[in-house]
């Protein structure tokens, strides 16, 4: 009889012990996309004063663009990344994938159309393209999402007083200016144990005063992508996507 | 006998191990929310369940919150004003003044940051602050949940909600957290001109409700770059963006607003971009309340916006002080925003005082 108290006490003191624990899983392989604005040479800082060939000061206080389904041939990495350089840094995208599987990018520089128009509350909560998320970067079902947002304040007086008084705002939106744009010959760099990285520039001294169509900011300060302010749209969108290069 | 005994120390050994605290077994809580809206983020250490909610319910409604027992958070965030306060600045129970307009209290469960300077970036953060203020309800957490703690319906609730018998500021605020985000406003004649507009369906109340020529003139306009340009702002179901701005109010600022929070001279005079959801019951309007009604928040953005270091790129208009509206273009404007009402909101019985 005590052999079988004894094994009772065993079998109720085993039941109590945890459980052991398994070795935590490997943490995925990760990629990130890096957009480092710049002007010219310098890393762009929001809100600093930058003076173009023509003497115009800007300040830029927002550079935010959408881009979607990211891939290479039939690999996608991501339907939709966003960037939004005030509130998220120089991040463009971050998460689980094999780098090996992407030896060039594609990817469509705004919301491509099968997206565009679709119901921004029913995008999954962690998605960008989620009403909450995208807030200020979302027209309306009809028009879609804006692509691109770069705004600002421009000084036009080249008096040496620093008197801002002029806003700047291009909103890039509507499907008849998405774009698709690539990056081929490039090397992930290894980041961390399970991290590889691609770093990109976006050179807005560039953008704003590309040699061959400059943006003429006292005159054309302002686009929404309507069809009034078309050849402002086109050249802020060409612009913009010739900005954006690999180092 | 024996064997008995045997089964009986076996039973209780097992018995031991087990970890679920008797008696609570709270509810889980499903969210009405309206079919056109984002899904809400509910925190991972506040799942809604009915007894918290019920448990916010009477908090948000209970004046032993304060020092003197006589001010709850439903003092500055009425019911008939949308949970907001019609006074341009709240008093607190020592008579002292606040500096800033109290905020209405709608669909804030998608907000990711609070007050008008976003100084709280969780609701139960922001929910903290004001028992303890001492120009608000002036009363010490400790104290507050020590007066709670001698009445036996919260000792009852904190532990149908939480599990706790000795709970604190931090299960006070997760409960009047998870009431908050019960408070959704998603029936108005707006909703119904999102959905007609967007063509998605509509229940039997949506076609019984008539949207006048008026009120979609008055939407276009809202819409519209050339027109009234309030979109930028206020747009999508929930009728705001996620953002600070400077909105033009002013050429310099004796509020930093943002600024102050940030220490970043490029935030001041930034405040958090509101919802326009009952916009006509929550009077006055701006950040310290400077406007009475909405014909001169209307004319403010019509013609008297200033210019300062900091103000939106978007208001686009600003160099000439305003989108420059006519009376007309007034007229149907202020039509638009009052289909923002959502009457059955504030007269929600599950929002009003159980007490």
């Amino acid at each position: 009889m005590k052999i079988i108290w004894i094994a009772l006490f065993v079998v109720a003191i085993s039941a109590c012990k945890p459980k052991p624990i398994d070795p935590p899983p490997a943490p995925p392989e990760t990629v990130r996309i890096l957009v480092n604005p710049t002007f010219a040479s310098n890393a762009l800082m929001l809100d600093s004063i930058y003076q173009g060939p023509n003497g115009i000061r800007i300040k830029v206080s927002d550079i935010k663009f959408f881009t979607t389904l990211l891939g290479h041939q039939n690999n996608q990495l991501a339907e939709v990344a966003y960037f939004d350089f005030r509130e998220k840094g120089n991040v463009l995208l971050d998460k689980a994938a094999d780098y090996t599987k992407f030896p060039s990018l594609s990817m469509v520089m705004g919301v491509d159309t099968s997206l565009n128009h679709d119901d921004p509350s029913a995008f999954p909560n962690e998605s960008p393209l989620n009403i909450v998320n995208a807030g200020s970067m979302h027209w309306g079902w009809n028009t879609g999402y804006i692509f691109i947002s770069v705004e600002g304040k421009a000084d036009t007086l080249n008096d040496g007083i620093d008197n801002f008084d002029l806003s700047f705002s291009y909103h890039i939106g509507t499907d008849l200016y998405q774009q698709p744009i690539s990056f081929n010959n490039f090397s992930w760099v290894k980041t961390g144990e399970h991290q590889h990285t691609l770093s990109l520039e976006l050179d807005m001294q560039s953008f704003f005063f590309n040699p061959l169509q400059p943006i003429d900011i006292p005159n054309e300060p302002f686009t929404h992508s309507g069809a009034g302010l078309g050849a402002l749209t086109q050249k802020v969108t060409e612009n913009f996507k010739n900005a954006l290069q690999l180092p | 006998m024996r064997t008995i005994g045997i089964i009986v120390v076996f039973a209780c050994f097992l018995n031991s191990c087990g970890k679920e605290k008797v008696g609570y077994r709270p509810t889980p809580y499903t969210l009405e929310i309206p079919s056109h809206f984002p899904a809400m983020n509910i925190p991972a250490d506040n799942p809604m369940t009915v007894e918290g909610v019920e448990l916010g319910r009477h908090l948000f409604y209970e004046k032993r919150l304060s020092g003197n027992d006589m001010m709850s958070c439903a003092a500055c965030h009425t019911a008939f004003t949308s949970f907001s306060d019609s006074a341009k600045y709240s008093r607190g129970i020592d008579g002292i003044q606040g500096t800033r307009n109290a905020m209405a209290l709608i669909n804030l469960g998608w907000d990711s940051f609070f007050f008008w300077d976003g100084r709280a970036i969780t609701l139960e953060q922001q929910i903290l602050e004001p028992v303890p203020n001492p120009i608000e309800m002036h009363l010490s957490w400790k104290e507050a949940v020590s007066k709670l703690k001698k009445d036996t319906y919260y000792r009852n609730q904190f532990y149908k909600a939480f599990g706790v018998v000795d709970f604190d500021s931090t299960h006070a605020a997760k409960a009047i957290a998870q009431f908050i985000r019960t408070m959704i406003s998603g029936r108005s004649k707006f909703d119904v001109m999102y959905k007609i507009e967007n063509n998605l369906p509509l229940s039997a109340w949506d076609q019984s409700v008539q949207i006048t020529n008026e009120e979609w003139a008055g939407y276009d306009l809202f819409k519209s770059l050339n027109g009234a340009d309030c979109f930028h702002c206020h747009n999508g179901p929930l009728m705001r963006v996620a953002k600070f701005s400077n909105n033009g109010l002013d050429e310099s600022f004796s509020d930093l607003g943002r600024g102050a929070v940030t220490k970043n001279a490029n935030d001041n005079g930034k405040f958090k971009v509101p919802t326009l959801r009952n916009i006509a019951l929550t009077a006055p309007y701006m950040h310290d309340g400077r406007f009475k009604t909405l014909d001169e928040v209307i004319e403010h953005y019509s013609s008297g916006v200033h210019m300062s270091p900091t103000i939106d790129p978007l208001i686009e208009f600003a160099n000439q002080g305003g989108v420059q509206l006519d009376a007309q273009e007034k007229q149907l404007l202020k039509a638009f925003l009052m289909t923002l009402t959502d009457l059955e909101f504030v007269n929600n019985p599950k929002f009003q005082d159980p007490h």
